[in-house]
């Protein structure tokens, strides 16, 4: 009986133990209980492993689908021509004259490693014109290496490779807009969020002086610079982002001025008087504002201006669209704002700008991820719609869109019409389903 | 709730205010000279004489004043001390920033204003010489280099041009006429002018005050100008107007301009393509809010079911897909024969077989024919977004303590959800309808597009594509309004149905 008991009382020590060590063994820090929500939703799993796929097709298009080999022996010398590539690019390397615009296909190469796709995506294949099919007889290709698996388009382009650069593409369109935009999102948010309607109180001078020096730095730095930055757009994206750096720059100098001149003006009973901004309603304003513009005629409008560039289209979408992020952000804020330890913080005498950037946003910056997530899909989708439309993309450069739209001239080319369309529903798709795992990992209710 | 309704309305005026002036600043800032846009080069050939230069520059004067762009810009400026506050009366757009670039690197607007007058004279000056066949090139040369000059202010070219037109004047040409040597001296006759050019030039560069660019200067223009008459016009709202120089009615008496491409009123552009957009967008919000209200209840009532499972992840495969995909499937396999299922009309809004005295109901049905493939591209996607809010809306109603207090009372089902959970559900929802505004405009964009339908989508794609700026900004204002609107309906129906609104509103 007792020994019963014993064995009893050590089989459930033992159970105990080995709750405990499972306990220890997990990562009980905020992020660690995330991650394991999160790998519950095994849907959500595979988009993020999608995700990674897809950057890393997009990262490395030009070693995926070229019209280069990787490595080659001409003339008894090695050469890896697209790594030279993006070195000549760069400037720190040159061709030999007799390689420099030479068609690698053409010449007697000794040996070759070509790419798996061994096509660019603005190569003409001059046999294959005329909308070949994946499934038709492709002529001059005897080896299966040298098939254009995805057919060709009006004019010979292989759509594989273009399907790979566009990927490249997209990557980029989502991932700058919405860094972009997240900036933009998480000051405004951080903003109306935390100092609400009765917080933010500056002093008179203070508030009188900035508004002064907003126009004025507004003329110094752009108004007396817009011939240089008009000069610098049709020039090149990179000398117009160079002067563009320059005038921000002057204008957050200038930005400084008022709030040097501030600090002895305060002593002044009548200018030190403290006033309250309603910075909760100016920027909810600001939202309501832009969310009141349809975003594709927005877009549609200042790319009608611009000369077009896929960058452009980047960084409009990127500042038109941080209203969600900035929205959730503050209804955040406004939870974490009244929650103890910020109470805490600010009793300790901690300064506001502390409070903000290292207790109240880490805290609810997780669950902007969200909007991030379900932000890219929207970006990649305006993009695709846009250059569907042939509107805001250079003429030399392949979008998923633009391949779609190929598809309108000629019905019979079915995989014009199935292939880039499909990529385009697969990458909404993973980043909404990415969106909606976060969503559910993050959410309190399933915490427990 | 009054005072909520009040507030709402009273905040329209800002906002619509900022985007006009956002739209107005965009259409500023657009390439191009909008008069010579609108007058499709008619300012080419200007090597005729005097006569057909001097008409070239009346008909431009004149599009130009019709057009309101011989008024200031706006109401208030921020410019240098440098820039002359007339600088608007240079009317031609491209002669105003070459100025401006001079005054931006020398500053003095005086000894400007004389060197671009004598430029002009010297060009005017030619056509008073007669020509002949040895001065023909040389006044040619100068009438082309004076209208380089007009747009150059680099120093090292402008000197050199006029260095070329000094030796075009001084030296003599010799030519051949019935086999005798004549040698051409008229061209000596602009030499006083060529002299004023070039005095004035060296002016210009001795007498540079470049700091005072670095002085901002505010200006006020009173209201006549173009932002105040491209909104109120210039004609007076009440009573009769007397001049008639003065044409706008303004953007909100219904006055959206012409068209760049035909001259044409926007306003009849728009009419007639409002007209599509309507139908198309209320038959499919109609049918969008019909399905997925009822379907959202259900999928939510019966979470974790199978029906639920699979109703969701077809909402959510619908919700991503893009409809310009979709759209684009449609066209490709089933409106041609490529592929044996000719089943819809492809393109348009009717048939162009379809006779002229075909009756109503003819028509009528031709017309629906035509839009079954559109509604559907555009409802599909508004229907998985509104079922899965309303789905999620559901949800958070169900769980609440009421509903189950009321279950527990022997309730049957259906009284539960459709009497008392789904009005509290159906809150969220109608904001929804706000949100609906914009994507849906901006959905007709490419669906119209697609199926070529003749609608305000289709139309301000055209405009971005031929740069018909007026019709651009008066479809992307129209519709930015609408959605105000829309916004501005969605609240009042909201405070309408949840009183708490307007009272929390109101004390905070």
């Amino acid at each position: 009986m007792s020994t019963e008991i014993k064995e009893q009382e050590i089989q459930d020590n033992e159970i105990v133990l080995q709750d405990r060590e499972v306990l220890n063994q997990q990562d009980q820090s905020y992020w660690g209980i995330v991650k394991r929500q999160f790998k519950k939703n095994r849907l959500a799993v595979w988009s993020l492993r999608m995700v990674y796929f897809i950057i890393f097709i997009g990262l490395f298009a030009d070693f995926i689908a070229n019209d280069k080999p990787l490595y080659c022996k001409y003339q008894g010398e090695s050469y890896f021509p697209v790594v030279k590539t993006y070195l000549v690019d760069l400037g720190l390397d040159k061709w030999p004259r007799e390689l420099a615009i030479v068609s690698w296909k053409e010449i007697e190469l000794e040996s070759a490693v070509w790419p798996p796709i061994p096509y660019s995506p603005t190569e003409m294949d001059k046999y294959n014109v005329q909308y070949v099919g994946p499934f038709d007889e492709q002529r001059r290709i005897e080896q299966s290496r040298w098939r254009h698996w995805m057919g060709t388009d009006q004019i010979g382009r292989d759509v594989l490779a273009g399907m790979v650069h566009g990927t490249r593409i997209a990557m980029m369109v989502g991932i700058i807009a919405m860094a972009i935009s997240s900036i933009i999102g998480i000051f405004f948010g951080a903003i109306a969020g935390y100092f609400g309607d009765t917080r933010l109180k500056v002093s008179r001078i203070r508030l009188v002086l900035n508004i002064i020096f907003i126009f004025l730095a507004f003329y110094y730095a752009f108004g007396m610079r817009s011939f240089v930055l008009g000069d610098a757009i049709n020039d090149s994206m990179g000398s117009f982002a160079g002067q563009l750096g320059i005038s921000v720059l002057l204008f957050l100098v200038m930005g400084i001025i008022p709030n040097i001149l501030t600090i002895p003006l305060k002593r002044i009973p009548f200018l030190g008087k403290q006033v309250t901004i309603p910075a909760d309603i100016i920027v909810s304003r600001l939202i309501e504002i832009l969310v009141s513009i349809p975003r594709l005629l927005l877009i549609l409008a200042i790319v009608a201006i611009a000369k077009p560039s896929i960058f452009l289209v980047m960084v409009i979408i990127g500042v038109t669209s941080w209203t969600g992020i900035a929205r959730f952000l503050r209804g955040e804020l406004l939870k974490v704002r009244s929650l103890q330890y910020i109470e805490a913080a600010q009793s300790l005498g901690f300064q506001e700008a502390r409070i903000i950037f290292r207790h109240a946003i880490p805290n609810s910056l997780t669950s902007v991820l969200i909007v991030i997530a379900f932000g890219i899909a929207g970006a990649i989708l305006i993009e695709a719609g846009l250059s569907f439309l042939g509107i805001g993309v250079q003429a030399d450069v392949v979008t998923w869109g633009k391949l779609l739209n190929l598809s309108r001239q000629a019905p019979e080319a079915w995989w014009l019409a199935i292939f880039p369309g499909f990529a385009i529903f697969v990458t909404v798709t993973i980043f909404n389903l990415l969106g909606e795992g976060l969503n559910d990992a993050l959410d309190p209710r399933l915490k427990q | 709730m009054f005072t909520y309704v009040l507030k709402r309305v009273l905040y329209f005026i800002p906002t619509l205010f900022i985007i006009s002036l956002f739209t107005f600043s965009l259409s500023k800032m657009a390439p191009g000279d909008p008069v010579e846009l609108r007058l499709q080069g008619g300012m080419q050939g200007q090597t005729g004489n005097l006569d057909t230069k001097l008409a070239g520059e009346k008909a431009y004067f004149e599009m130009s004043d019709k057009l309101g762009l011989d008024k200031p810009t706006f109401y208030i400026t921020l410019s240098s001390a440098a820039i002359p506050d007339t600088l608007y009366r240079i009317q031609k757009k491209n002669d105003r920033s070459t100025i401006k670039r001079l005054i931006r690197k020398y500053g003095n607007w005086d000894e400007i204003s004389e060197y671009y007058h004598a430029l002009k004279d010297l060009e005017n000056a030619t056509y008073t010489i007669e020509r002949n066949l040895g001065n023909a090139e040389n006044l040619r040369l100068i009438r082309d280099n004076a209208n380089v000059l007009y747009l150059t202010h680099e120093d090292p070219r402008i000197t050199r041009l006029i260095a070329r037109m000094d030796t075009a004047v001084k030296v003599p040409v010799d030519y051949v006429v019935d086999s005798q040597t004549v040698t051409d001296n008229s061209m000596i006759a602009l030499n006083d002018d060529i002299e004023r050019v070039k005095a004035a030039y060296v002016a210009v560069k001795q007498n540079a005050t470049p700091a005072k660019n670095y002085i901002p200067v505010l200006s006020w223009y009173g209201f006549d100008n173009q932002y105040h008459t491209w909104l109120f016009g210039d004609i007076p709202w009440f009573g009769k107007s007397k001049d008639p120089t003065k044409t706008s009615l303004g953007f909100f008496r219904g006055d959206f301009g012409e068209s760049y491409l035909d001259g044409r009123p926007v306003k009849s552009i728009l009419y007639e393509a409002i007209k599509y957009t309507m139908i198309l967008n209320i038959i499919s919000v109609f049918i969008a809010y019909i399905i997925s209200i009822p379907m959202g209840v259900e999928t939510a009532v019966q979470k974790d079911t199978t029906f639920d499972r699979i109703s969701t992840t077809m909402l959510f495969i619908l919700y991503s897909l893009p409809s310009f995909w979709i759209a684009t499937l449609c066209v490709v396999f089933i409106t041609t024969p490529e592929y044996g299922m000719d089943l819809f009309p492809t393109y348009g809004v009717s048939s162009s077989t379809l006779a002229d005295d075909a009756g109503f109901w003819t028509r009528f049905k031709d017309s629906a024919y035509h839009f079954i493939l559109p509604v559907f591209c555009l409802t599909y996607g508004s229907f998985a977004f509104i079922s899965r809010q309303m789905r999620g809306g559901m949800l958070s109603v169900i769980r609440q303590d009421y509903i189950r207090t009321a279950q527990a009372k022997g309730l049957d089902k259906a009284k539960v959800v459709w009497k008392h959970a789904f009005r509290n559900s159906l809150i969220p929802i109608i904001t929804l309808f706000a949100n609906l505004f914009p994507l849906m405009i901006s959905g007709s964009v490419i669906i119209e597009y697609i199926f070529n339908i003749p609608g305000m989508g289709r139309v301000s794609y055209e405009a971005v594509v031929a740069r018909n700026y007026p019709v651009l900004y008066t479809v992307f204002m129209f519709s930015a309004i609408l959605t105000m609107v829309g916004i501005l309906v969605s609240d009042i129906m909201y405070a309408v149905v949840d009183p708490r609104i307007s009272f929390s509103k109101k004390t905070g």
